[in-house]
């Protein structure tokens, strides 16, 4: 029973922190067509920028998160205009930009603070039990954000105006742009979204678990995972299929071998590949 | 007959593209199939060669039912296309084309071309020789070096004969060969159409541009999927279904 | 003047000339006093040449992978478990190891002709990360993320033979590639990448060719495999990992994927440069990342494309020569 709940308050925690990042990866795929694998890194730039502000320079943790989320978002302008818009079209230039963008990321954090694994304290420490059910507050409270935060994405895009843009240049971007929507002020946009969500996400995985500068890797497989499982298109999608992840993810390994749990994730994202490439709830990626 | 098709029909969700179209195509013609934008016909083509499969209906080629069969098993069946509007490999010089098309004839083997063997080195040169002589044919020679999305419109179109030709087909479909091209190149292209025919080539084609009739042994016309008219050229330009559907409803006779 | 013209005449014999100098140097090197440290780097570059090449053979049906190194996972594996455990002679263990690759090769091969394009990728990646779990679930043979050490080696703790073991198989490799490409079976393959409709028309079976040219480029890979095993001894989870497969497509594409020199100057490049700067020890990567930016910015057809980018800018830039010709000329030329 207890191990029942443990998992289940994993796959949730597991789960907000897949959606957090699969969405951004999602948005920057729908919306510029690029598969942005310097996703990851970012995310893990946002984790050692919280880090950075709260234990390095002993700001308080939640304004450092907050800062973390405003820079790295900013970044993002940065990266889209003269990262990602140069080779948008080109899907081979744009693999190895993002790869020189890993490079230079994680080599920059290994050689200013070495490779080790760190962790950010927790916002709130402390335990919560309710009968018999006990659950660290931390991993509450990151589902809570991932949660909070989710619902104001969907807001946004469902009800403002620039929500509606991105849609439209998503699906149709030529289209969009004759219709006098500015694409590349659209692609910032969603950019900066992209890198804010993943600077929480990566900073609250820290206080959950650690961090060094590699973890991004493994964060970005498991959000093109998600992506492939959902296909993109619907926002219902990607969060249907981050907890579907985020279960299998936290479930597999108790259920059996770590090893085999990996296997069988990565060959159902095979299979969905091959048999139903737009994914279960989506449209086709191009 | 080389080619028949019985009762095609063809439904997209629910829109009746092509709706139990019967056509015959004799040895050694030129058949038109006539009919204005969106009648079906280029629908027709890609039923015939198998690159999308009929709701109902088959299609018989050389005496064999080859319903449904993949486009490529068409090809080498005898089957040669040219299309409307992606005819080429934009990338190859305009003899690289040719060459490509020609993976059937001799067929293009790969241990031969991994050991270099003797026969591989016959067979590549006889291509390369009969390939030089097919754009002698279509008048593209002095472009052979030239990438092919460089071409003219009209030199892409007549490339796309040529490409054609090099799958040696018994029957070569034309997709709007005359589409886009100027006065004289449609001289030009009638002109190789007829010589292709006295090499004993079967001809169907599709045109919606009249002068291919001056071409043409017999005549076939669709409409909203339809054959509305069929016979002699004569007997076609004088069917007031046909006049309709060109001219439209209130000039009919 | 007359040297130029003499090289435009004989272009062909130019290069050949050319390319025997530097396989000629290429053999020298050793008997010429090359250091042990650097022969071992060559060596390496010998062996990813033949990956990376490999996967522009399959680049050229328009398949793009970022999980090639799991090939050579499967032949490596093969061999090396085989001889260590069954302490069968390496060479019958490598010619069993790309059997096993072959094999693999094409029974994957079939159903990844479901996917094309940006989908084909990701099946590929995801793919070479399946491979790395099975290496996993079967840690009690492959030995997992500490891996398999002391794997027989081909010709003893000499690395001269290992180099020009190395050297003549990365030039068997390579010829076999050229000619492949060079035929109509190249051809046939870069029909099917531009356009898989027009290319059936024509008579080609498209998932037939893409079936073949992912065997034929999987088996090099294979063979590039079972020569590392021999030669370096130890595999582990690292060796063939995401990072590996993505690192020679990246030697493909910085070194141009449009030309057979690509990939070989890519792997030479992204190799050899950045251990030049082995002082810089941690700072290496920067290097590595520094040469991809100025190939992503001032380079569109990779290093490889380099002397022609600067024979075009050079003509554009001096006034003999004319502005390029319009389509229009062309067509008027032809009539």
């Amino acid at each position: 029973m207890n191990t029942l709940i443990t998992c289940t308050v994993n796959g949730l925690v597991l789960s907000a922190i897949y959606i957090l990042v699969a969405l951004g990866f999602g948005l920057q795929l729908s919306i510029m067509g690029i598969f942005n694998f310097a996703h990851g890194a970012v995310y893990m730039i946002g984790a050692y920028v919280t880090y950075g502000l709260s234990v390095g320079l002993g700001l308080n943790q939640w304004v450092s998160l907050l800062l973390s989320v405003i820079l790295v978002g900013a970044s993002g302008l940065f990266l889209e205009r003269f990262c990602f818009r140069p080779f948008k079209s080109i899907p081979t230039r744009m693999i190895v930009m993002a790869i020189a963008l890993i490079i230079i990321l994680e080599t920059t954090v290994e050689v200013t603070l070495g490779g080790v694994t760190r962790a950010i304290p927790a916002f709130v420490p402390g335990i919560l039990r309710a009968g018999f059910i006990s659950v660290d507050a931390e991993r509450i409270l990151t589902f809570g954000i991932g949660a909070v935060l989710l619902m104001t994405l969907t807001y946004m895009i469902q009800m403002t105006k620039i929500g509606q843009q991105m849609l439209a240049v998503a699906q149709d971007a030529e289209g969009a742009a004759l219709q006098g929507i500015d694409t590349h002020r659209i692609a910032a946009t969603a950019t900066v979204i992209a890198c804010g969500t993943a600077a929480l996400a990566g900073s609250l995985m820290a206080t959950i678990f650690s961090m060094n500068p590699f973890m991004g890797d493994n964060i970005l497989l498991k959000a093109i995972q998600v992506v492939i499982l959902s296909g993109i298109g619907s926002i219902g999608g990607i969060l249907a299929g981050g907890l579907i992840m985020g279960m299998l993810n936290a479930f597999l390994p108790v259920l059996t071998q770590a090893s085999i749990g990996e296997l069988i994730t990565i060959l159902i994202v095979i299979l969905i590949l091959l048999i139903r490439p737009k994914g279960l709830f989506g449209y086709e990626l191009f | 007959m080389l080619l028949e098709i019985h009762n095609l029909t063809k439904n997209f969700g629910g829109l009746m593209a092509v709706n139990q179209f019967s056509m015959g195509v004799a040895e050694g013609q030129i058949i038109g199939l006539i009919g204005p934008n969106g009648a079906g016909k280029t629908t027709v083509f890609n039923l015939i060669t198998g690159v999308i499969r009929p709701t109902a209906g088959n299609v018989m080629f050389n005496g064999k039912d080859v319903t449904g069969n993949r486009p490529h098993t068409l090809a080498s069946a005898g089957i040669g296309r040219t299309f409307q509007l992606t005819p080429l490999f934009t990338e190859f010089t305009t003899l690289d084309n040719v060459v490509a098309s020609y993976y059937l004839h001799p067929r293009s083997s790969f241990w031969g071309a991994f050991f270099n063997t003797p026969t591989y080195r016959s067979n590549e040169a006889y291509v390369m020789e009969q390939s030089l002589k097919i754009l002698d044919l279509v008048g593209l020679s002095k472009v052979k070096g030239e990438r092919a999305k460089n071409l003219p419109h009209g030199y892409q179109k007549m490339l796309g004969i040529a490409r054609a030709l090099a799958v040696q087909p018994r029957l070569l479909m034309l997709d709007e060969p005359l589409g886009g091209m100027n006065t004289d190149e449609i001289v030009f292209t009638m002109d190789i159409m007829a010589k292709v025919r006295q090499q004993g080539m079967t001809i169907l084609v599709i045109e919606h541009n009249m002068q291919i009739l001056d071409l043409c042994d017999h005549v076939v016309a669709i409409n909203f999927g339809q054959k509305i008219g069929e016979g002699t050229v004569e007997e076609v330009r004088g069917n007031p279904d046909v006049i309709k559907a060109y001219l439209g409803e209130q000039n009919a006779p | 003047m007359h040297i130029k013209s003499f090289l435009n005449q004989h272009k062909g014999i130019t290069s050949i000339a050319i390319l025997a100098l530097l396989i000629g140097f290429l053999f020298a090197l050793p008997r010429l006093g090359l250091r042990v440290y650097y022969m071992h780097i060559l060596i390496g570059v010998f062996i990813w040449i033949i990956v990376a090449s490999s996967l522009r053979v399959l680049d050229l049906s328009g398949q793009g992978s970022i999980g090639h190194a799991a090939f050579m996972a499967i032949g490596a594996y093969t061999s090396g478990i085989l001889s260590k455990y069954l302490g069968w002679s390496p060479w019958i263990t490598m010619l069993i190891g790309i059997g096993v690759t072959i094999i693999i090769a094409f029974l994957v091969a079939i159903p990844f002709t479901r996917v094309r394009g940006i989908y084909f990728t990701m099946v590929s990646l995801f793919f070479g990360i399946g491979v790395l779990a099975v290496n996993q679930v079967f840690s009690k043979y492959t030995g997992g993320y500490s891996g398999i050490g002391s794997i027989p080696l081909l010709f003893g703790y000499n690395k001269t033979p290992y180099y020009y073991f190395c050297l003549a198989l990365m030039l068997v490799c390579l010829g076999l590639m050229y000619r492949l490409e060079h035929s109509r079976i190249g051809l046939t393959w870069k029909a099917v990448a531009q356009s898989h409709t027009v290319a059936s028309s024509i008579g080609i079976n498209e998932a037939w060719q893409r079936i073949l040219c992912f065997g034929v480029a999987c088996t090099f890979s294979g063979v590039a495999g079972v020569a590392y095993t021999h030669y370096y001894a130890l595999l582990t989870q690292e060796t063939f990992s995401f990072g590996t497969s993505i690192n020679v497509f990246v030697y493909m594409t910085v070194g141009g994927a449009g030309l057979f020199a690509g990939p070989i100057v890519g792997t030479s490049a992204l190799i050899i440069i950045p251990e030049l700067f082995r002082h810089l020890k941690e700072y290496v990567p920067f290097i590595f990342a520094g040469i991809l930016l100025l190939v992503l910015f001032l380079m569109p057809q990779g290093l490889a494309g380099l002397p022609n980018q600067i024979r075009r800018w050079y003509e554009q830039h001096s006034k003999k020569t004319k502005p390029a010709e319009p389509v229009d000329e062309v067509a008027k030329r032809a009539a």
